[in-house]
């Protein structure tokens, strides 16, 4: 299923030419399919704000929305880049492991002394690099991504632990407006790092849906034999997609230790599962072959919100891991129904 | 034995089957003819009760049946061994063998025992792969005789054989042909769907034909049908004749594919060719002897380890992208493995070569653009879908001109086709060769192998004939029949090879 992006305002003047060129025909596929793919799961994160609000007022306040928001940023980020790799029937489990890694390493530059900024587009660099040798790993030995990345993710969280010597990171310079730019308060009262966030997701988005990579990625997700047969660079793609999965964990572990202030190797534990659940609430599917950025970050805010509405309800902090599983298995199961549903009713034909 | 009368069914606003009856009785071959989406496999569907029709009656012996899947069908007695291969291509043969519940001795299966059931069903089919292979190992045609011995395995009384040679070689087809035959003589009722009309002519003693839901030829004996009204009878019109393959409009030192000494270990020995532009060559052999490695070595997915091959521009392919990239083009009658993503677009699929795989038309080409253009390619094709739609929703004919639109959207000047019509209807082959033709007229290599003999006289302007990886023959004009070419593919097969040179 191809992913239909909101159109932009050059394209849209495109299909109005096509209409009006061609007219019914090219009108079809609009009718059958009226509604993107994200339609569905943007539509439960509203309801579902809407409806905790409705018994919580106070959730609704802009502040906690932003508060909840910004803690969304960091598996966010790597369920975007995470929907690349699912898409090509690949799996990245490395990337808890590379945010807490990569909030080490830049912990520790900075307090060597390298300027934060710096030591920012270090980790970005590491990050994608390590991304690129889970790739090339996975390529050159014919393995699966699911086992080489279980092995590095294992891998970059004992770098992060040995080189932090298990304990924070703290003593930085937190003066640096390094710290306040990425970390604090941010552009007309948002938080910097959701700016981040936002762009990344409209970024990707574009890449995902619109780019020559990203159409290889669905193609050789869709296909792989055909992919080859129909000489796509099928290596050097599936290496572009997990260093970039890497990149936004990397993107992610900049944007924390802004935060944070801090490197806390046992940091992110779990993240790259909420990640592919995440990713797979907001319309990707293991089998590859198609996805949505924006679905998986939607998909996040959901998870997101649930967590932030369990403390308004003053459930216990001990049963939120498993009211998040619930939602989860929920999400998950609720998203494919709501689109077998959907089909029926557009398509009503046997393949 | 098994008769359907009246039957109904249509999908969205497609009338698939208008009042469909067919009678099938112990003792007889059956045959089912028909062009794609003339309501073969919908009718296929419905008796062997994975479809339920919307009107009419499917009876066994006098009493209404209802199957609610292919296991209970067995059960009752009525097995299907349909068009795409079903078998576990992880599990062993034997495994293969027994899908519901394989025979058991102290509540462990017992390999022994089905080794004895299963010893004389392949013994029949002339099939004899080691019990504990891999079946995703074995090749194409074995893995579907492997299939119909499963169905004989449930020792059915109705036996459901959709397109069971498309991917078989003639041998082995031959094999299947007999003991089909065999199987009606002992009392079996058979249905058999193929497109191949002149195995149909052999095999069966019955013949339907279906047009658009209807049926246009109930149960006559095949005596008394000739192959001309059969094919009048399906196509509606009686049957244009091929036209006898152009002269080659050799052009003196124009594009050129040129294979010199080429060995690659195991597969191919010394073989030179050399076509022209504008030539459709053949290549033609028994099952693994060379004549697909010789499309390999010009696709670039099997690299000679002495020898040279030299595309037009002057390079030696060095891997399938570079091959693309230099322009060759491979079309496979494999389409969903090889050719499609069906699960996409068509405009997606039209435009994954040219754009993806030889990476024209830049990173971020307009949509509209693409789009555009994929509509013009369907439309010089005529392909009737829109482009909108996913390929999955085509029929096979038309899926397969999607794949030539892929191909052509890339601009090759060479052409390798394996088996391109494998599996369609007769109208959409005859389509698709006069796409192949026009595009060697317009000066394109073209290379073809095909387990249609009939395809490679009618197409080709002459056929290089391989055995055991060398080069035996080359049969043109007037000797290129299919007596001889098939003589020429099987005389002194099993003899030794003979170290011989290629022309």
């Amino acid at each position: 299923m191809s992913v239909r992006k909101p159109a932009a305002g050059p394209a849209s003047e495109n299909d109005k030419d096509r209409n009006g060129r061609h007219g019914a025909p090219a009108r079809r596929p609009r009718l059958r399919r009226p509604v993107p793919d994200e339609a569905g799961v943007v539509g439960v994160l509203v309801l579902l704000v809407l409806g905790v609000g409705l018994f919580q007022p106070d959730f609704l306040r802009t502040g906690n929305l932003l508060t909840t928001a910004h803690n969304s940023v960091y598996v966010g980020l790597m369920a975007c880049g995470m929907v690349f790799a699912l898409a090509m029937r690949e799996v990245d489990l490395s990337v808890g492991g590379m945010y807490a890694m990569g909030i080490v390493v830049g912990a520790l530059l900075i307090r060597d002394g390298w300027n934060p900024w710096l030591a920012a587009v270090a980790v970005l660099a590491l990050s994608a690099f390590v991304g690129a040798l889970n790739g090339a790993v996975t390529t050159y030995l014919r393995l699966p991504s699911f086992i080489v990345t279980l092995a590095t993710s294992m891998l970059l969280r004992g770098v992060g632990l040995a080189l932090a010597e298990g304990k924070q990171i703290t003593d930085l310079p937190q003066e640096h407006a390094f710290f306040s730019v990425l970390g604090g308060d941010g552009t007309l009262g948002v938080p910097n790092a959701v700016w981040v966030f936002v762009l990344a997701v409209v970024v990707l988005g574009v890449v995902f849906t619109r780019t020559r990579f990203g159409a290889r990625v669905r193609a050789i997700g869709s296909n792989p034999e055909a992919a080859e047969f129909g000489g796509m660079p099928v290596t050097r793609t599936r290496i572009a997609a997990l260093a970039l999965s890497g990149l936004m964990a990397g993107l992610a572990a900049v944007l924390a230790l802004a935060f944070f202030i801090a490197g806390d190797p046992t940091i992110g534990q779990g993240y790259e599962l909420t990640a592919i659940a995440a990713a797979i609430i907001g319309g990707t599917p293991l089998k590859g072959g198609t996805g949505s950025v924006l679905g998986a970050a939607a998909g996040t805010l959901i998870l997101g919100v649930v967590t932030a509405a369990l403390v308004f309800f003053e459930v216990p902090i001990n049963w939120t891991t498993f009211a998040t599983g619930g939602v989860i298995l929920v999400a998950v199961g609720a998203a494919p129904l709501l689109r077998r549903v959907r089909d029926l009713r557009s398509s009503g034909r046997n393949p | 034995m098994l008769v359907a009368s009246g039957l109904v069914k249509h999908y969205g606003g497609v009338t698939a089957l208008d009042g469909v009856g067919i009678t099938l009785d112990a003792g007889e071959v059956h045959a089912l003819v028909g062009e794609n989406g003339a309501g073969k496999s919908t009718l296929v569907k419905i008796m062997s009760g994975v479809v339920r029709p919307e009107g009419g009656t499917v009876e066994l012996d006098g009493a209404p049946v209802r199957f609610a899947d292919a296991r209970q069908a067995a059960a009752q007695g009525v097995a299907i061994v349909s068009q795409e291969l079903m078998t576990y291509d992880d599990l062993t043969v034997l495994e293969n063998l027994f899908p519901y519940g394989a025979p058991r001795r102290g509540g462990l299966v017992s390999t022994r025992e089905m080794r004895r059931l299963a010893g004389p069903v392949l013994a029949e089919l002339g099939l004899d792969p080691p019990p504990h292979a891999r079946v995703g190992e074995l090749p194409l045609a074995d893995r579907q005789l492997l299939e119909i011995s499963r169905a004989l395995l449930q020792e059915p009384r109705v036996l459901i054989l959709d397109e069971p040679t498309s991917a078989l070689p003639r041998d082995a087809a031959a094999r299947l042909a007999a003991v089909t035959r065999r199987l009606a003589e002992r009392g079996l009722a058979v249905l058999y769907i193929s497109h191949f009309l002149e195995e149909v002519m052999r095999v069966a003693t019955r013949v339907t034909v279906l047009r658009d839901g209807r049926v246009v030829l109930a149960g006559e004996p095949v005596a008394d049908v000739g192959l001309d009204s059969l094919v009048t009878a399906m196509l509606g019109q009686p049957a244009r004749h091929p036209a006898p393959a152009a002269a080659a409009p050799r052009r003196p030192g124009g594009a050129a594919v040129a294979l010199t000494g080429v060995t690659v270990p195991g597969r191919l020995g010394e073989v030179s060719l050399t076509a022209a532009g504008g030539e459709i060559v053949g290549v033609a052999g028994l099952q693994g002897s060379g004549h697909l490695a010789v499309l390999d070595v010009v696709c670039g997915r099997a690299r000679p380890s002495s020898g040279s091959v030299r595309l037009p521009g002057g390079r030696s392919p060095r891997s399938a992208r570079h091959a693309v990239t230099q322009g060759v083009a491979y079309i496979s009658g494999d389409r969903k493995g090889r050719g499609l993503m069906v699960d996409k677009t068509l405009w997606e699929n039209i435009t994954s070569v040219s754009w993806l795989g030889q990476g024209r038309g830049g990173l971020m080409p307009r949509r509209s653009g693409l789009v555009d253009r994929s509509r013009g390619r369907l439309e010089r094709l005529r392909v009737r879908g829109d482009v909108h739609a996913r390929a999955s929703n085509l029929s096979g004919g038309n899926q397969q001109k999607v794949v030539f639109a892929k191909w052509l959207d890339a601009d090759p000047a060479v052409l390798a086709l394996d088996d391109p019509t494998r599996g369609v209807d007769v109208g959409a082959r005859s389509e698709v060769h006069d796409i192949v033709r026009g595009l060697a007229a317009e000066g394109k290599v073209v290379f073809i192998a095909s387990s249609d003999l009939a395809e490679l006289v009618e197409l080709c302007h002459r056929v290089v004939v391989l055995q055991h990886g060398r080069i035996v023959g080359t049969l043109d004009g007037d000797r290129l029949t299919e007596p001889e070419l098939s003589l020429a593919m099987n005389a002194g097969f099993a003899e030794p090879p003979k170290p011989s040179g290629g022309g």
